[in-house]
């Protein structure tokens, strides 16, 4: 029997990434590190009011941007010396089996506009159900099924997004006495 | 010794009374569930039980929170053993072993291993919680601004490191976190940094809104684009651990105690890494290697007693530095100083009291875990066919309140969504998260001592690297970085190799 692996999702460091996407990431750290340098240099030192250069507000970050400069052009470089500039490199990664970028898009998408969009102007407990039940029954949704069993499925969903509205709302702030958005 | 022996039964006792003992129970129960779910992980939870937990006592809130984190870590080996994917990542490496003794139709047996394994390492990691905290804590009184300097940026080295995978992603992730942690009003002259304008940026970037970002939100994103779980089986066999499978592994359980354990104190890497390193030392002393990865019961045991064992070992530096051994003990130390706690090497002098207290909450925990695994195994069964599509829009709900409820801002949501973001995307990129997150909380650490050095040195940086403790520290880092370069390893080995057969007689 072959020794099951657990899935890359749990352990993000299974499968080499194409190099071209460490160039990439590379360039994206060192503009970060050089936006850094910049931004410290431009950070005011004190000096006129007898402050000690060691504590000049951009010293530690400038640190840290220079760290994170020297480790991006690693990176880059490394990337290079593994073909990432070789012609043919630009093979897309192999799809993953049963993996779904649609349904990546959508859960964005739906966590956005509740965390952005409706938290804050409605009140928490009919955000909550709104998202829960919009979540719920976009991903459970079966259009091929028959219009009683998708009628059933779409009260429970409403049904339960509600309650678990309240029930946040009630444990949340009597339970816990914890304020909610 | 009487007397600390003394102290240790006067914060037994404090945990006594009835309706502290229901809290441990509750706390416990919910810290498996976490850790049983795919896509809950033990930070998660001990991030968002933090911010509700805030209006309790002190000594209560601490104890739920040590109560999620030791049961969510044991509750993770249910679905590697029962679906094939750990609930938790420290779980990961009980599926070599836990699966296949599943689909054996030994599941039962499996979580008996299980939880015997997980009990032991924990109450092995107790006792040396209980011996070593004092003796580092009386060492680190003796570090200087130079030394503390060095634990932040060894914190940094050995966690990118060690963390997995690759080394140089883990100290980029690492120095990112350190930068974001600088992010707001700095110490000496209240200058806002990086905020341009925002008054909310200036008031810097929450620890608990960036966990719970990075291991709730991007977990929930993960879970949602990963294909479903399904279980292997529905029946079980008998839970009820074998005296024999503990007795012939006692070796076993005992080294994999110790490693999970140091693992634990080394800043940042967490149970995961226990794990690995447990099962890897086991199999290497194994007699019965071919069975590893087809149910070896030696296996799942050292995967178990590893992790469990780093949980107290985790809490260590925290109590004695400061420093987070995993990312739950960060969440765990962000607690306590939310609740006037100061970990530290002043702990043991200013609040004594609070370091038994601890250990008893430690080993009140473990003794909670494992009524529940003896006990609660079918609805935990049920609890794990819950479909992610109802659970995963109920998480990011949780994860919202818990981001919202410290300080009351909408702005900790925001924040929570970028890292929630970045996360995803930073893990697809294999970049480990710990380092990051152990930046983000040694950032404080590591620019206050940074600076004050500066001051007392005048500018110098040789007492960096002179003073005793400094030196090892910086000769440390500094090999640890050496080392993960493949080719500078190679010529290391190569060299030691030459150094021994010359040194070796003819």
């Amino acid at each position: 029997m072959p020794i099951p692996t657990p899935p890359p999702s749990v352990l993000p460091h299974e499968e080499p990434l194409p190099p071209r996407y460490d160039l990439w990431t590379a360039a994206v750290f060192f503009c970060i590190g050089i936006a850094i340098l910049w931004l410290c240099w431009q950070m005011p030192t004190y000096r006129e009011q007898q402050g000690q250069i060691y504590t000049a507000p951009g010293l530690v970050p400038a640190f840290h941007g220079v760290i994170i400069t020297g480790l991006s052009l690693w990176l880059g470089l490394r990337a290079i010396a593994r073909g990432a500039l070789r012609p043919g490199d630009d093979t897309p990664r192999p799809v993953r089996e049963g993996y779904s970028d649609t349904r990546l898009a959508l859960a964005t998408a739906l966590c956005l506009i509740f965390a952005v969009g409706l938290v804050g102007r409605l009140p928490f407990w009919l955000a909550a159900a709104l998202f829960i039940f919009a979540f719920t029954t976009l991903f459970e949704w079966q259009g091929d099924a028959p219009l009683r069993q998708r009628v059933r499925r779409l009260i429970t969903s409403a049904i339960s997004a509600v309650g678990t509205g309240l029930v946040v709302m009630l444990v949340f702030e009597r339970v816990f006495l914890v304020r909610l958005p | 010794m009487l007397d600390s022996l003394g102290q240790f039964g006067s914060a037994f006792g404090m945990f006594m009374s009835p309706g502290v003992l229901v809290t441990v129970l509750w706390a416990t129960f919910l810290g498996i569930v976490i850790g049983a779910l795919p896509g809950l992980t033990a930070t998660m939870g001990v991030a968002l039980m933090t911010t509700l937990t805030f209006t309790m006592p002190h000594t209560e809130a601490i104890l739920v929170l040590v109560c999620i984190y030791v049961g969510a870590i044991y509750g993770g080996s249910r679905s590697a053993i029962l679906l094939n994917i750990p609930g938790t990542p420290a779980s990961a490496c009980s599926t070599l072993d836990g699966f296949p003794l599943a689909r054996q139709g030994l599941a039962g047996r499996a979580m008996g291993i299980s939880t015997s394994g997980s009990w032991l390492g924990t109450l092995f990691g107790t006792l040396c919680v209980a011996t070593l905290t004092p003796v580092l804590a009386e060492l680190a009184l003796t570090f200087q601004s130079y030394e503390f300097f060095w634990i932040a940026v060894f914190g940094i080295v050995i966690c990118g490191t060690l963390s997995g995978g690759d080394a140089l992603k883990g100290y980029l992730a690492g120095f990112l976190g350190l930068w974001i942690a600088t992010i707001g009003q700095e110490p000496h002259y209240n200058f806002q940094r990086f905020a341009f304008g925002f008054t909310d940026l200036a008031g810097g970037i929450g620890l608990l809104p960036a966990l719970v970002g990075a291991f709730g939100v991007a977990e929930v994103l993960q879970a949602m684009r990963a294909p479903a779980a399904k279980a292997v089986s529905n029946t079980v066999d008998s839970v009820i651990p074998r005296i024999g499978d503990v007795l012939r592994h006692w070796r076993t359980i005992l080294r994999s105690g110790a490693i999970g354990t140091f693992i634990g104190i080394l800043p940042g890497l967490g149970e995961d890494t226990a794990a690995w390193s447990s099962y890897a030392a086991a199999r290497r002393a194994s007699k019965e290697k071919e069975k590893y990865g087809k149910g070896s019961i030696e296996g799942l045991m050292s995967a178990e007693t590893g992790e469990s064992a780093c949980v107290p070992g985790a809490i260590i530096p925290v109590l004695t530095l400061a420093v987070p051994g995993s990312a739950p003990a960060a969440a765990l130390m962000a607690a306590m100083l939310i609740h006037d706690i100061n970990p530290g090497p002043m702990l043991m002098i200013q609040t004594p009291e609070f370091f038994y207290q601890i250990v008893a909450m430690l080993v009140i925990a473990d003794m909670s875990k494992l009524l529940f695994g003896l006990t609660l195994v079918r609805p935990l069964l049920w609890i794990l066919l819950v479909p992610r599509e109802r659970l995963m829009p109920i998480v990011f709900v949780l994860c919202t309140v818990g981001a919202f409820a410290i300080t009351s801002r909408i702005f900790d949501i925001y924040v929570m969504l970028f890292f929630g973001l970045i996360g995803f995307v930073l893990r697809e990129l294999k970049f480990p998260m710990a380092p990051m997150i152990l930046g983000l909380v040694l950032g404080e650490l590591l620019e206050n001592n940074l600076t004050r050095a500066l001051v007392l040195s005048d500018g110098s940086l040789a007492p960096f690297f002179t003073r005793p403790i400094s030196g090892v520290l910086a000769a440390i880092t500094i090999f640890s970085i050496v080392w993960s370069i493949p080719a500078a390893q190679v010529a290391i080995r190569r060299r030691v190799r030459g150094l021994l057969r010359r040194g070796a007689p003819a």
